[in-house]
């Protein structure tokens, strides 16, 4: 009877119609497939792309170099140096150089992108919202030492994406 | 004694504990493991159980007890970990946080901080406060110690610090209640040569290092053993490094030696190591005159053929050798290994001592006792040191004994005071005299033995009601000691004081200590750096010349071993003139002054004490040793590898060996074997100029070329007052 069964299932080419029937049903479904780079994916608030170092609204860079996510960092992709911030620091948004002298800043704040697993650590460990990953994931190395993100670069992205990044952690914020 | 009686029985946690009557609860737990959370009880410091942390449940008391003010009585049953001993802990934590600001992350003591710790086990997850916190202006306490008030939870370890270990209260507590605060009454530096020592004590963030500030964090630096190279002390230190860089020195307990404290000194000098001084390539002088950097392998071949060729031309008795009295054991024997194998006995490390000339007669300096010991002394005499400044350590354990009822008094020059109370006191800017007086009053007393060569002075001394006294407290005292500090030693007329100064301590029964400068004189006399002695003490043939005889007659050849001329030497200026007059000078430097920079045919780059492996003798005769902590800077090399490498260039026998290790076996095996000769003052035939003017000892921040290239040490009011009182001396 099993034989017989099967007999019929193999020379009805019943196996290979469910199988086709399958790419028939999604030949016309909608598409899923996007068309990079024209089209996009849509993104969580959560994503974790490119890193950035923030500012508060006045000038200021948020960091203070407590060392936490370079301490949390599993990939020890982030390397700190830190020292009192003294007169002679750039004066940043022409603001805050009274105000924060002698304050806990970061002299060095290095992010090695080649070693980041973008497992988002460091953004959790960060008491001050300082370090974030961004939306960006779509960047490029044209020269040796470039995945070496220094802190100008990091503030420069963090600058160029503040408004999104401040949307991002209202939306997350109740659940931190 | 019945020891039945002192001991009792307890139960802690109901666990039978033995303990000694009297004893706080807490040391009992402490010593037994258990862990009671605290933050004012401190084992060195008295309690003042302010902080309510360690609150435990006794049976039969109505409320929960301190346990660092809780003496234990036989019988007594606690528990620490309780229901209500816990919820006692909780509340007090809660009231400690109410005013604590939330500033971990940018705290220096986070990762390190008690009340992290204690929080943790013991803190709430959320704070019930809702009123604004109390906030404290920054105070001002100098260049070592940086402040931050708010995060104080008056604990006060520091106050307590300053009353009873610095002897300076210049830490308190004033206002009342929430307007507490702690501080210097008066807007002021820290003026203690222990000062840095409340960096350690502080609970908190509080009190920081003020150089090390938000520098690194405890969780990054790396811990190597070490030793302090600054007095004869040896205090043990932790030298903690991140990435190949010293970022900061702290103390490592050693009951023995420093206790858990290390005086400012040994904790700041790792300052200078950066200093643009710094020699970090071997240099060698071209035909033109100019210092050109080179290679290891030619500049150690001009260093030994230019040593050679003056050996050559005018014997091996025209070289001469001066090294620090900082550098190691290992350094010291091969140095004088070296320099024998060229033919010359001319090595020496006693470079601020002027007068040699009873220097076969004496013993090399040392305590005679261990540190610990000094604080079971009823008598001491301190003569010619500003033992406070000299070595700060062991003037704490003075200090102990002092406050214990010892009567300590003085033979020293006007202007140096003491954390400590003094029951003597003779000021005198001549010891001579003042010391022939005490011992006359000595044999007044019938003391008197064969003092020979000292007969006459002593006949001839006037005594004095102040000279009387000393010679009474010293005889009177069952243990007592005489201490012959640097001011003594350094003296134009140090062969007649030094054995007045042993006369003294031999007919008073009195233990005799002579401590001089450096980290490791009696390691230098035993490696045999010294012209009049061979290793372990060991007779040499002929008497090579002494630093003074160097300086006078500036010898052709001369290897220099750390040394800054102007400022190491006693002669100093004459002693640059000399180096200059020199023909060839070979300098092992750390740093170079203008003198090794302008003289020196060959500077070879010396690593500093936390890049190289040694050993240092202390004062008592501890051989400690320790090993690198980073690697020299740039191409300097440590001592021992650098005179290895010259004594098989120059073709010596013995000079292969692996490592210091090796070297210090051997030298260690020699004075193992050796008997050291007990001095005499019978052979003292020159008795000098009785009158002669005492030296001022170094100030404090001068001592070594390390410290006086520490920045904020010499910011310290320390530092200048050392330069006010001592500087017209020099």
């Amino acid at each position: 009877m099993n034989m017989l069964k099967k007999i019929i299932r193999t020379w009805t080419l019943s196996e290979l119609l469910k199988g086709l029937s399958v790419t028939g049903r999604y030949l016309f479904r909608k598409k899923f497939t996007l068309n990079y780079p024209e089209e996009k994916a849509p993104q969580s608030p959560r994503f974790r792309g490119l890193h950035a170092l923030r500012r508060y609204p006045d000038g200021e860079e948020r960091c203070i170099a407590c060392k936490l996510c370079e301490a949390v960092c599993p990939a020890m992709a982030i390397t700190i140096e830190a020292a009192p911030r003294d007169e002679d620091a750039p004066e940043i948004n022409g603001v805050g150089r009274s105000r924060n002298y002698g304050n806990r800043r970061t002299t060095k704040y290095e992010l090695d992108l080649f070693k980041c697993i973008f497992c988002g650590y460091c953004e959790e460990a960060c008491p001050v919202e300082a370090i974030v990953e961004t939306r960006v994931y779509e960047y490029i190395f044209d020269g040796r030492g470039q995945n070496v993100m220094t802190k100008e670069a990091l503030l420069r992205i963090g600058d160029e994406h503040e408004p999104q990044l401040a949307a991002d952690l209202e939306v997350d914020g109740r659940y931190r | 004694m019945d020891t039945q009686k002192d001991q009792v029985t307890i139960e802690l946690n109901d666990t039978r504990l033995e303990a000694r009557q009297g004893q706080m609860l807490i040391e009992v737990a402490d010593a037994n493991g258990v862990s009671i959370p605290r933050f004012c009880y401190h084992k060195k410091l008295s309690v003042s159980a302010n902080c309510r942390m360690c609150l435990v449940e006794v049976e039969n008391a109505p409320k929960m007890l301190p346990a660092c003010a809780t003496p234990v009585t036989d019988g007594m049953k606690a528990w620490t970990k309780s229901p209500k001993a816990i919820a006692a802990q909780k509340s007090v934590m809660e009231f400690l946080l109410i005013n604590h600001p939330l500033d971990c992350p940018v705290c220096d003591q986070g990762g390190e901080c008690d009340l992290q710790e204690m929080a943790l086990g013991y803190g709430g997850d959320t704070s019930r406060y809702t009123e604004g916190k109390r906030i404290i202006k920054e105070k001002d306490y100098g260049s070592l110690v940086s402040t931050e008030m708010s995060r104080c939870i008056h604990c006060t370890r520091c106050v307590r610090f300053g009353v009873e270990i610095a002897g300076i209260p210049e830490i308190g507590g004033t206002g009342r209640g929430d307007h507490m605060q702690i501080g210097t009454y008066v807007q002021k530096a820290l003026s203690s040569e222990l000062s840095g020592n409340i960096i350690d004590l502080c609970p908190v963030g509080a009190l920081l290092s003020k150089p090390f500030l938000f520098s690194a964090r405890s969780w990054e630096l790396k811990s190597v053993p070490g030793v302090a190279p600054h007095d004869a002390v040896g205090s043990n230190i932790q030298i903690q490094t991140r990435n190949g860089k010293v970022m900061r020195v702290i103390p490592q307990e050693n009951e023995a030696v420093n206790e858990i404290w290390i005086s400012d000194r040994d904790r700041f000098s790792y300052l200078a190591l950066d200093s643009e001084d710094r020699v970090t390539q071997p240099m060698v002088r071209n035909s033109d005159g100019q210092l050109v950097e080179t290679d290891w392998q030619s500049a150690l071949e001009a260093a030994v053929n230019g040593m050679k060729m003056v050996a050559s031309t005018d014997g091996g008795g025209a070289l001469g050798a001066l090294a620090s009295p900082s550098s190691t054991t290992e350094e010291f024997y091969l140095l004088q290994k070296l320099m024998r194998g060229l033919g010359s006995n001319s090595v020496d490390h006693r470079l601020r001592q002027q007068d040699f000339s009873g220097q076969s007669d004496q013993i090399a300096p040392q305590l005679g006792t261990t540190l610990q010991q000094i604080e079971q002394q009823n008598a001491v005499l301190i003569v010619g040191s500003d033992i406070q400044r000299e070595q700060p350590l062991l003037s704490h354990r003075i200090r102990k004994a002092a406050l214990s009822g010892a009567a300590v008094s003085t033979v020293n020059p006007d202007g140096i005071e003491f954390n400590f109370p003094l029951s003597g006191e003779v000021v005198t800017d001549q010891l001579t005299p003042a010391l022939s007086a005490i011992a006359r009053a000595m044999v007044d007393m019938g003391m008197g033995g064969d003092l020979s060569g000292l007969s006459a002075l002593v006949a001839d001394a006037n005594v004095e009601p102040a000279h009387q006294a000393v010679a009474e407290s010293l005889i009177g005292g069952e243990k007592a000691m005489v201490l012959m500090g640097e001011i003594a030693y350094r003296d134009q007329n140090q062969a007649v004081i030094y054995a007045l100064t042993g006369a003294i301590a031999s007919m008073s029964g009195a233990t005799f200590s002579v401590l001089t400068e450096g980290a490791n004189a009696l390691g230098g006399l035993l490696a045999g750096a010294v012209p009049h002695r061979d290793t372990a003490d060991a007779t040499v043939d002929s008497v090579g010349m002494d630093v003074a005889s160097m300086v006078d007659m500036a010898p052709k050849g001369l290897l220099l071993m750390g040394i800054e001329a102007e400022s190491d030497l006693a002669a100093g200026p004459a002693a640059a003139d000399a180096i200059r007059k020199s023909e060839f000078v070979v300098s092992l430097s750390t740093f170079a002054d203008s003198v090794t920079m302008g003289k020196s045919d060959v500077i070879l780059p010396l690593a500093a004490f936390t890049e190289s492996s040694g050993t240092f003798v202390n004062a008592e005769g501890e051989w400690q040793s320790f090993g690198g902590a980073v690697a020299p800077k740039g191409e300097a090399r440590p001592g021992w590898k650098i005179l290895r490498v010259m004594g098989t260039m120059a073709n010596l026998d013995g000079f292969d060996y692996n490592s210091s290790e090796d070297v210090l076996s051997e030298v260690r095996g020699l004075c193992d074997q050796a008997e050291t000769e007990k001095w005499s003052w019978s052979a003292l035939s020159d008795l000098g100029d009785a009158s002669s003017c005492t030296v001022a000892s170094t100030p404090i921040y001068q001592v070594d070329s390390l410290v006086r290239r520490s920045e904020p040490l010499q910011q310290t009011p320390l530092a200048h007052a050392g330069q006010a009182t001592t500087g017209g001396a020099e």
